[in-house]
């Protein structure tokens, strides 16, 4: 696989406090990388030098072999820029079709790209309306058709489903599922299970450190956790549970919730859950392979 | 840097001007001021002027303060407007372009912008689109000017056209400093109207401080060729040794661009 991002020794400080020291990381090509830590872990800095708006103090950062800000990457690098708003006084589409013509397209293309991209996000109603007169989800919905315009290779969304509702943030990331593998994507989102979904490698920034770099989320080795969310849980459960064969430990890490560690056995643990929950007639809410995200990042 | 993005840029500020309500009524307004200009001061000037009566006290008067040869020109219309635009079109400019990438930069919708052109083409860019915008407008000036002076004595235009074009081009070459130091001001303030209290600040404290220094000090009098419209005085009355005069704000343009691009490229957007 290829490297699309590389990042090298980065630090970057405002004032006394350091906002980014020391990161480091790959990303290869067509995958979607969450980027997760607390607030003023330093994430959109992070963005914001990748996309060469802030210059790092130290340490290099490379984008498909360019550095940021150079001319090679203006049609294949994109991104929805956290708090970035387009000029209220024109319509989406003189807009959008600006950008498209900026990166290169005659004006009839960009056009035509602009109600594409309109079509992705569902809004292709509103071209001829000023920003202004979009509700902030509309207006979240075309700064994130801006970033796909052309034929980008890498797209970096800084809290892309923020403030959506329920049925635009799903549609969003819908998007983005069916976009995976064309192009590179770095999300950033407080939303754990957003990135569960779509996400297959995680970058976890704390106090302007990379304290985590996991790629293939989603690969769990066979028999180690099944995450198991319960109906009134209780302390008979989780005994009986840690009573099967094969489980290891049984840690409790919400209201409702069992993260069982096991080893390999015969019969897969699984089923024998399954079976146990059947015969005491308990509800579950919800089982999952492998640990969630959350409990990857927030528990030992 | 790429020249059509550069382009783009300029295209996008003349719809700004010419393509919302905003900049329509923009162009009203100033028509409207200019109509006035046209209709009272100077239509009115012009009998004054040609009268055999005034003729030897508009002379001594014009010859006083360096405007002899202006006098004697038969296109007297032509000769006020170019008097008064001189003096006026430059601080005009500097309202007129207040808002090149400022608020843009507030928005956040420069970070769009440069993830699609280098931002030097984008201060270019909105740079030229300016340097249209205010040729276009001054031009619709000259032409009402010559229009005006074609209604009092058609025999005149063919003479008067070139004298317009010349007054055109030199109206223009004097306002690109004032353009040039706004784009410079929208990188070192936080709005529109900050540029201009920061334009004012500039052309009334710092551009007396130079002035006083040059004159108590000569050895420093040349700092007053950093003052944008330092070579109005030069061209004022016509000179026909002025033309170098003209390169003085053309210099000053490359120099506040050229601070504005070490400002921008190194500033955080």
């Amino acid at each position: 696989m290829n490297t699309v991002i590389e990042v090298n020794a980065l630090a970057k400080s405002f004032g006394s406090k350091h906002a980014l020291s020391d990161v480091n990381f790959r990303i290869e090509q067509g995958s979607t990388v969450a980027l997760v830590g607390p607030n003023g872990a330093g994430k959109t800095t992070l963005f914001s030098i990748i996309c060469g708006y802030l210059k790092p103090d130290h340490g290099t950062v490379n984008i498909l072999g360019h550095n940021p800000r150079s001319a090679p990457l203006f049609s294949k690098l994109s991104a929805l820029p956290q708090d970035a708003q387009l000029d209220p006084k024109f319509s989406v589409e003189k807009q959008l079709s600006f950008f498209a013509q900026l990166q290169g397209m005659d004006k009839k293309a960009a056009l035509a790209d602009t109600q594409r991209v309109l079509e992705l996000v569902d809004l292709s109603q509103v071209a001829q309306s000023k920003t202004s007169e979009l509700s902030h989800g509309m207006r979240k919905r075309v700064c994130i058709a801006q970033a796909l315009l052309g034929s980008p290779e890498v797209v970096l969304l800084d809290e892309a489903t923020a403030g959506l509702d329920p049925k635009n943030a799903k549609a969003i990331r819908n998007l983005i599922a069916s976009l995976k593998g064309q192009i590179t994507f770095i999300l950033s989102s407080h939303d754990l299970s957003e990135l569960e979904r779509l996400c297959d490698t995680v970058l976890y920034l704390e106090q302007g450190k990379l304290s985590s770099h996991q790629s293939d989320l989603h690969q769990t080795q066979p028999g180690s956790f099944i995450t198991l969310q319960m109906l009134n849980l209780s302390d008979d459960m989780h005994q009986k549970i840690a009573q099967l064969t094969g489980v290891l430990a049984v840690k409790q890490t919400q209201s409702d919730e069992l993260v069982i560690e096991y080893t390999k056995q015969p019969e897969p643990l699984d089923l024998s859950l399954l079976s146990l929950i059947h015969e005491n007639q308990w509800t579950y809410k919800q089982i999952v392979n492998g640990r969630t995200l959350e409990n990857q990042l927030f528990v030992d | 840097m790429n020249l059509n993005r550069t382009w783009l840029y300029s295209q996008f500020e003349l719809t700004r001007l010419f393509a919302t309500k905003r900049g329509w009524l923009a162009v009203t307004a100033f028509s409207l001021v200019w109509f006035m200009v046209l209709r009272y001061p100077i239509y009115n000037a012009v009998p004054f002027i040609n009268s055999p009566e005034f003729e030897g006290f508009v002379s001594q008067l014009a010859g006083t303060v360096g405007l002899y040869s202006l006098v004697s020109w038969p296109e007297a219309e032509l000769a006020i407007f170019w008097v008064i635009a001189l003096f006026t079109f430059p601080m005009f400019s500097v309202f007129v372009t207040a808002d090149q990438t400022v608020e843009d930069r507030n928005r956040g919708t420069v970070r769009f912008l440069t993830l699609r052109s280098t931002r030097f083409e984008l201060l270019l860019g909105r740079f030229m689109g300016q340097v249209f915008i205010l040729a276009v407008l001054i031009g619709l000036v000259c032409i009402a000017t010559l229009i005006m002076m074609g209604i009092r004595d058609s025999g005149l235009v063919s003479s008067g056209l070139t004298k317009t074009l010349a007054i055109w081009a030199k109206l223009l070459i004097t306002c690109l400093p004032f353009i040039a130091l706004m784009s410079l001001l929208n990188l070192l303030t936080n709005s529109a109207r900050m540029s201009i209290v920061f334009a004012i600040l500039f052309f009334t404290i710092i551009a007396s401080v130079i002035t006083y220094v040059g004159d108590v000090y000569p050895m420093f009098s040349f700092l007053n060729f950093a003052i944008p419209g330092h070579h109005i005085g030069d061209i004022t009355g016509w000179q026909s040794d002025a033309h170098f005069s003209l390169l003085v704000p053309i210099f000053q343009t490359v120099a506040l661009l050229g601070a504005g691009q070490f400002i921008l490229r190194e500033r955080d957007l």
